[in-house]
C-alpha cells in the first residue's frame, strides 16, 4: 500500500517551554482510518496540527503523499495543504458568511487568486461546492448564513469544505467533542463513508473510546507527547487502555 | 498609600484651579451677560435660513466625503497595524505612525490644508481625511486583533494565500464592526466639520463665526439651530444604521 503520511522524529515545543511531542515516528498508509486517542494535553491536537504546519514543528520530518511538509517553501506548503482537509472541534466556519461561501473557501488553493479576492468563483467551482454540500446532505441550506445552522449541521458544512479541497487526507481534531452525543455517530458515519467511498485517508482524534473502537481501522494512543499504543482496535486491551489514560507517572 | 494618593489628587486639583484662573465668582458675575446674549438671539432671523441650510449641506458633504475616503484609506493601514496579521517589522512602525498622526486634531489639519490649497470646503475634506484615516485605522486594527482565530486557521489549512486568508477568514468577521466604526466617525466628523468654517475650511462654521463677529445674534442663532438640527438628523440616521449592523 502507498504511504500517505510519514512522520519521523517529530518534536514540538510550544512556547515558552512545553514539550508537546517527543520525537514521534509513524507512518499511515493510504485508505487507513486512524483514530488518535489520549487524554487532553497528551499531544493529539499538536500532532494533527503539525502535519499541515498550522503548528510549526520544532524538529523532525513530515511527509504527506510523498511531499515534504517540513521545510517546504510558502508556495509548496500551500500546494501540500490543498491535499490535506482539516476538520475542527469548533467547526471554525466563518459565521457571518453563507454556507456555500464557507464550502467555497475549500477551493481557495485552486482558484485564480485575484478573482477570488473580489469574491468571484467560476461556475464550475460553485457546482463542485454544491456537490460537496450534497454529499453531507445539506445542499438545500447553501444560501443560509452559517451561524443559523445547528452544531451538527455546521460540522457537516465543515466536512463539505474539506471535501471541496479534493484532498488525499483528512485530519479531524475532536470533530464530535462539541456536539450532543447522539450526533457523534452521524458525523463519524459521514467520515467513514468518505473513507470507504473515496478511499481518503483519515486521521481523527477522539476522546470517546467506544467511538474510536467502532470506526477505526487503527488506533494510536498518545500519552504525554509520546505514542503509548499503535495497533488495531482489537489489540486495545484494558492494560493498554490504562497505559493511555492511567494516572501512573511515566508512560 | 490610599491617603497619600488622595492628598496628591487634592493638591493637583487645587493647583489646576489656580493655574487656569478658575473662579466661581467670575462665572456668577458673567451669568447676566450670558442671559443677555440668549435674549438678544431671540427671535432667530429667518432671512439667513437659506444660506445657513446651504452651508449646512456643505458641512455634511465635507464630513461624508472625508469619512468615505478615510474609511477606504484606513483599510490597508488597519491590517498593517494589527498584531495578529502584520509581521513585527511592519506592525511596530505602523503603530507609531498612527499614534503620531492621530494626536493631531481635525481643526489643526484644517489650518495646514487651508494654507496649502486655499479657502473652501476642499481643505476641510482633506482635514477630515487626515484625522479620520488614522483614527479609523486604529479602530480597525483593534477589531482585527479581536477576531476568532478558528476560522482563520480553517482557511489557512485549505492552502489559501495570505491575502485570501484575510479576505475569507478575517474580513467577514470584522466588516460589520468596520461599518459601525465608520458611521460612528461620520457622526463625530459632522460635529468636527461644523467648526472647520472658523478657519476658512468651508461649511456652516463660517456663518456662525461671521454673524457672531458682526454681533448679529438673531442670525447667529438661526445658524446655530440649523447646526443642531443637522447634527441630530445625521446622528439619528447613523445610529439607526449602526443598530442594524450589530
Amino acid at each position: 500500500m502507498e504511504l500517505m503520511i510519514e512522520v519521523a522524529g517529530l518534536s514540538v515545543v510550544l512556547p515558552p517551554d512545553t514539550i508537546a511531542l517527543h520525537g514521534i515516528d509513524l507512518t499511515v498508509h493510504a485508505g487507513e482510518f486512524v483514530v488518535v486517542l489520549g487524554r487532553s494535553g497528551a499531544g493529539k491536537t499538536t500532532f494533527l496540527r503539525s502535519i499541515n504546519r498550522l503548528i510549526e514543528p520544532t524538529a523532525g520530518v513530515v511527509r504527506v503523499a510523498g511531499r515534504v511538509v517540513t521545510g517546504a517553501s510558502a508556495t509548496e506548503l500551500r500546494h501540500i495543504r490543498r491535499q490535506i482537509g482539516m476538520i475542527f472541534q469548533q467547526f471554525n466556519l466563518v459565521r457571518r458568511a453563507s454556507v456555500l461561501d464557507n464550502v467555497l473557501a475549500g477551493r481557495l488553493g485552486y482558484v485564480p487568486s485575484l478573482p477570488s479576492l473580489v469574491g468571484h468563483f467560476p461556475a464550475s467551482e460553485r457546482k463542485l461546492a454544491l456537490e460537496c454540500l450534497a454529499q453531507v446532505g445539506l445542499a438545500h441550506l447553501a444560501d443560509r448564513r452559517a451561524d443559523t445552522l445547528s452544531g451538527g449541521e455546521q460540522q457537516r458544512v465543515a466536512i463539505a469544505r474539506a471535501l471541496a479541497q479534493a484532498p488525499a487526507v483528512i485530519l479531524a481534531d475532536e470533530p464530535t467533542a462539541s456536539l450532543d452525543p447522539q450526533l457523534t455517530s452521524s458525523i463519524m458515519d459521514i467520515l467513514k463513508a468518505i473513507n470507504a467511498e473515496r478511499g481518503l485517508t483519515l486521521v481523527v482524534s477522539q476522546h470517546q473510546l467506544e467511538t474510536a473502537l467502532a470506526y477505526a481501522t487503527r488506533i494510536i494512543g498518545f500519552r504525554r507527547g509520546r505514542i503509548a499504543f499503535d495497533g488495531p482496535p482489537q489489540a486495545l486491551t484494558p492494560a493498554v487502555i490504562d497505559a493511555i489514560y492511567g494516572d501512573g507517572e511515566a508512560g | 498609600m490610599r491617603r497619600a494618593a488622595a492628598f496628591v489628587g487634592l493638591v493637583v486639583f487645587a493647583w489646576l484651579l489656580w493655574d487656569t484662573g478658575a473662579d466661581p465668582v467670575r462665572l456668577v458675575q458673567g451669568l447676566p451677560w450670558i442671559l443677555d446674549f440668549v435674549r438678544r438671539t431671540i427671535p432667530p432671523d429667518p432671512r439667513v435660513l437659506p444660506a445657513a441650510l446651504a452651508a449646512a449641506l456643505t458641512t455634511v458633504e465635507i464630513a461624508l466625503l472625508g469619512t468615505a475616503v478615510a474609511a477606504a484609506l484606513a483599510l490597508p493601514l488597519g491590517f498593517l497595524s494589527a498584531r495578529n496579521i502584520a509581521p513585527g517589522a511592519v506592525f511596530y512602525p505602523a503603530r507609531v505612525w498612527l499614534n503620531f498622526f492621530r494626536s493631531v486634531d481635525t481643526l489643526v489639519y484644517a489650518l495646514v490644508f487651508v494654507a496649502a490649497v486655499g479657502l473652501g470646503p476642499f481643505p476641510g475634506v482633506l482635514a477630515v481625511i487626515a484625522y479620520t484615516t488614522t483614527s479609523l485605522a486604529k479602530l480597525y486594527s483593534e477589531a482585527i486583533e479581536g477576531i476568532e482565530p478558528g476560522p482563520v486557521d480553517a482557511v489557512r489549512a485549505t492552502g489559501a494565500t495570505r491575502l485570501q486568508i484575510v479576505r475569507y477568514g478575517v474580513l467577514p468577521q470584522v466588516l460589520p464592526l468596520f461599518l459601525s466604526y465608520v458611521l460612528y466617525r461620520l457622526e463625530t466628523n459632522i460635529r468636527a466639520a461644523t467648526v472647520l468654517g472658523f478657519v476658512g475650511a468651508g461649511g456652516i462654521g463660517f456663518y456662525l463665526q461671521t454673524y457672531l463677529r458682526m454681533i448679529d445674534y438673531p442670525a447667529a442663532s438661526t445658524v446655530l439651530l440649523v447646526t443642531v438640527a443637522m447634527v441630530m438628523v445625521v446622528d439619528g440616521i447613523s445610529s439607526r444604521l449602526r443598530d442594524r449592523l450589530v
